[in-house]
C-alpha cells in the first residue's frame, strides 16, 4: 500500500497509467454502446474524415472510427491474455527450477535457453501459419508461449538466491510443503518484479499481435490494430495517401507501448530501493 | 550404542540417536565426513547441551537428527528413533507431514532473519498450523495462536504485525512461539541466543525452560559454542569436536572437571577480565 501511494506521487506513473486506463475504458465501453458494425460497408471507399465518419472509411467503405475502437479492444485482449500466460509460465518455470535446482533446473534452463536463441517472431509466424483458424485466445496463447523465457531466467536467478534465506529454512523446518514455500515464502518477495514483468509482457503481446496481424496471420474472428494496418497495405492506402486508414491505428499502438513503458519505468523507480529517490 | 547422553529413567526416551554419521559430497565427488558416529538419548523434561567450536559439525548433526538430508548432505549410517520409528528411513513427504514441526522442531541459528518480511506474523503461524492440521477452523487457529503468544510473553497484537515492526528479542520469541506451536516432543535450539544481548539472552533461555516445564514441548537439545552457558541450561552436556562427541557428562563434570583436552581448551577460551587491570590503569593507551 505504501508503495502504491509512492507510485501515485510519480507524475510519470500517473500519466502513463491514465493513458493506458483511458485506452481500456474506451476500448471496453465503445463496442458495448456502438451501433456501427465495423465489418459492414456503410460508406463509400476511402471517404475522408467527416461528421458522419469521424475517421473516414477504408478501401471497403467500413467506418474507421468504429474499426479502430473494436480493434483496440481486441488488441488489448490479446495483449493482456498473452501477458498473463507468458508471466504465469515464465514465473512458474523459473520459481520451480530455481528452488529445486539440480537436474530439474538444468533441464528447465536448457529449454529456456533454447527458446531464447530461437527468434520468437519466427516461431510465432510458423505456428500461426500452421493453424488455419486462429482465435484471439489462440493467438494470445501462441505469443505467450514464445515470450516467457526472459521471465523464467530472471525469476529462477532470484529464487536461487531467496531459497537460502532463513525464513525459508524456518518454513521447511516447520513442515511447509514445496508449493507452500514457493507461493507463500518466495513469491511475495518477487511479486513486484513479477508485476513489472506482466506489464512488459503485455506490451510485448500487443506489439507481437500487431506484427503477425500485419503479415496476415492474426486472429480470424475479429478486427485488431495490426489487421487495420495489414488491410491498409492490401488496399494500397499507404501509396494513395489515405492516412486516416493506417495512421490512427499506428498512433494507438505507439500510445499503448509508450504508456506501458513509462508505467514500467516509473514502477521500477519505486520498487527498486536503489533507484528510489524519496521515501 | 555408543556414548550415551542424559541418563535413562526407564521410560522410553523421546529421542534416541545411535551411531549417526552424515557426510557432504563435494562437486568433485569427494566425501567429507561431517558427523562421525554420534549417539545419545533424550528423556522427557531434559535438556541436552551440545558445545563445540564453529565448524565442528553441530548444525550438520541437527540436520541429521531432523532427517533433513538435502544434497550435498547425505546419510551415511546410524538411526534416529522417534516414537519407536527410525526417521532416517522416512521419505521426504512422510518426514514433512509426521515429524518436522510436529515431533521435532527447531529454533534456527539466524532467528532474527527467520521471519518473512513480506508476511504478517499471523499468516506465517497460520500456515504452519494449517500444514499440520488442515481441518482447523480460523477461529480455532487464532485462539490457539493468542494463547501461545501470551504464554511466550507477547501481546497477541504482535500477530498482526510485520517482522520489521518487531525488536530482536520479540522476533526471537515469535520464532520460538511458531516453532513450538505443534507442541513437539523435541525442540532443537541451534544457538538461539547468539545474536542477542546478554539480558535478552537470559530472558529467552528462561522462557524456553518455562515452556518445557509447562509441557509445551517435551525436551530440548541446546546447541552453542559457549560451553559455560550450558551450565545454566542443560542437564547434561556433550562436547563436540571434529564431528564426534569427545566428552559427555553432567554439567558439573564438564564445566568444573573437564577430562578431555579439548573440553579444557574450550573452557579456557572464555574471555576473562585481566587480573592486573593494567589496561584501565593506563587509561587504555597501552
Amino acid at each position: 500500500m505504501k508503495q502504491f501511494k509512492l507510485l501515485l506521487k510519480s507524475p510519470w506513473f500517473v500519466f502513463g497509467a491514465a493513458m493506458f486506463l483511458l485506452c481500456i475504458v474506451v476500448g471496453v465501453i465503445y463496442p458495448l454502446v456502438s451501433h456501427t458494425d465495423p465489418f459492414l460497408r456503410n460508406g463509400v471507399p476511402f471517404d475522408s474524415p467527416s461528421g458522419q465518419h469521424w475517421l473516414g472509411t477504408n478501401g471497403e467503405g467500413q467506418d474507421m472510427f468504429s474499426r479502430l475502437l473494436f480493434g483496440l479492444r481486441s488488441s488489448l485482449f490479446v495483449g493482456v491474455a498473452a501477458g498473463i500466460f507468458a508471466t504465469f509460465l515464465g514465473t512458474f518455470i523459473g520459481i520451480v527450477g530455481g528452488y529445486k535446482g539440480g537436474i530439474l533446473d538444468n533441464a528447465l534452463t536448457l529449454v529456456t535457453n533454447l527458446f531464447m536463441v530461437i527468434p520468437s517472431i519466427l516461431v510465432l509466424i510458423l505456428i500461426a501459419n500452421s493453424i488455419e483458424k486462429r482465435s484471439m485466445l489462440l493467438v494470445a496463447f501462441i505469443i505467450g508461449a514464445t515470450t516467457w523465457p526472459w521471465t523464467a531466467r530472471a525469476v529462477s536467478a532470484q529464487t536461487s538466491s531467496l531459497k537460502n534465506r532463513e525464513h525459508v529454512s524456518l518454513a521447511k523446518l516447520n513442515g511447509y510443503g514445496i508449493f507452500s514455500i514457493l507461493f507463500m515464502q518466495i513469491l511475495p518477495y518477487i511479486m513486484s518484479y513479477v508485476f513489472m514483468v506482466f506489464i512488459i509482457q503485455m506490451a510485448t503481446g500487443i506489439l507481437e499481435e500487431a506484427a503477425i496481424s500485419m503479415m496476415g496471420l492474426g486472429p480470424y474472428d475479429s478486427v485488431t490494430l495490426g489487421q487495420i494496418i495489414n488491410q491498409s497495405q492490401k488496399t494500397e492506402a499507404f501509396t494513395n495517401g489515405n492516412w486516416w486508414v493506417f495512421m490512427p491505428a499506428t498512433l494507438l499502438i505507439t500510445a499503448l507501448q509508450f504508456s506501458l513503458y513509462i508505467v514500467n519505468t516509473s514502477m521500477e523507480g519505486i520498487f527498486n530501493p536503489r533507484l528510489r529517490k524519496e521515501e | 550404542m555408543h556414548d550415551l547422553g542424559p541418563t535413562n529413567t526407564g521410560i522410553a526416551p523421546l529421542l534416541t540417536v545411535d551411531d549417526l554419521a552424515v557426510h557432504y559430497m563435494t562437486r568433485f565427488g569427494q566425501q567429507v565426513q561431517a558427523v562421525k558416529g554420534v549417539s545419545f538419548t533424550l528423556d522427557e523434561g531434559k535438556v541436552f547441551g551440545i558445545a563445540g567450536e564453529s565448524g565442528c559439525g553441530k548444525s550438520t548433526l541437527v540436520n541429521g537428527v531432523m532427517g533433513l538430508f538435502i544434497p550435498p548432505l547425505f546419510y551415511t549410517r546410524g538411526s534416529v528413533i522417534v516414537d519407536g520409528e527410525d526417521i532416517t528411513k522416512y521419505d521426504k513427504e512422510k518426514l514433512r507431514v509426521e515429524i518436522l514441526g510436529k515431533k521435532i522442531s527447531m529454533i534456527p541459528q539466524g532467528a532474527l532473519n527467520s521471519l518473512n518480511p513480506t508476511r504478517k506474523v499471523k499468516k506465517f503461524a497460520t500456515d504452519v498450523m494449517k500444514n499440520h492440521e488442515p481441518d482447523l477452523s480460523k477461529s480455532e487457529i487464532y485462539d490457539r495462536l493468542e494463547e501461545r503468544f501470551k504464554a511466550i510473553g507477547l501481546d497477541p497484537r504482535v500477530l498482526n504485525m510485520y517482522p520489521l515492526e518487531l525488536s530482536g528479542g520479540m522476533k526471537q520469541r515469535v520464532v520460538i512461539g511458531i516453532s513450538t506451536l505443534m507442541n513437539p516432543h523435541v525442540v532443537i535450539a541451534d544457538e538461539p541466543t547468539s545474536a542477542l544481548d546478554v539480558s535478552t539472552q537470559k530472558s529467552v533461555i528462561k522462557m524456553l525452560l518455562e515452556l518445557m516445564e509447562r509441557k509445551i514441548f517435551g525436551s530440548m537439545i541446546f546447541i552453542t559454542h559457549e560451553l559455560p552457558l550450558l551450565y545454566h541450561v542443560a542437564d547434561s552436556i556433550a562436547v563436540m569436536y571434529d564431528g564426534k562427541f569427545v566428552e559427555v557428562g553432567d554439567c558439573d563434570q564438564i564445566i568444573n572437571r573437564p577430562a578431555h583436552e579439548y573440553s579444557k581448551q574450550l573452557m579456557n577460551a572464555i574471555t576473562k577480565l585481566s587480573t592486573s587491570g593494567q589496561r584501565h590503569a593506563d587509561g587504555g593507551n597501552k
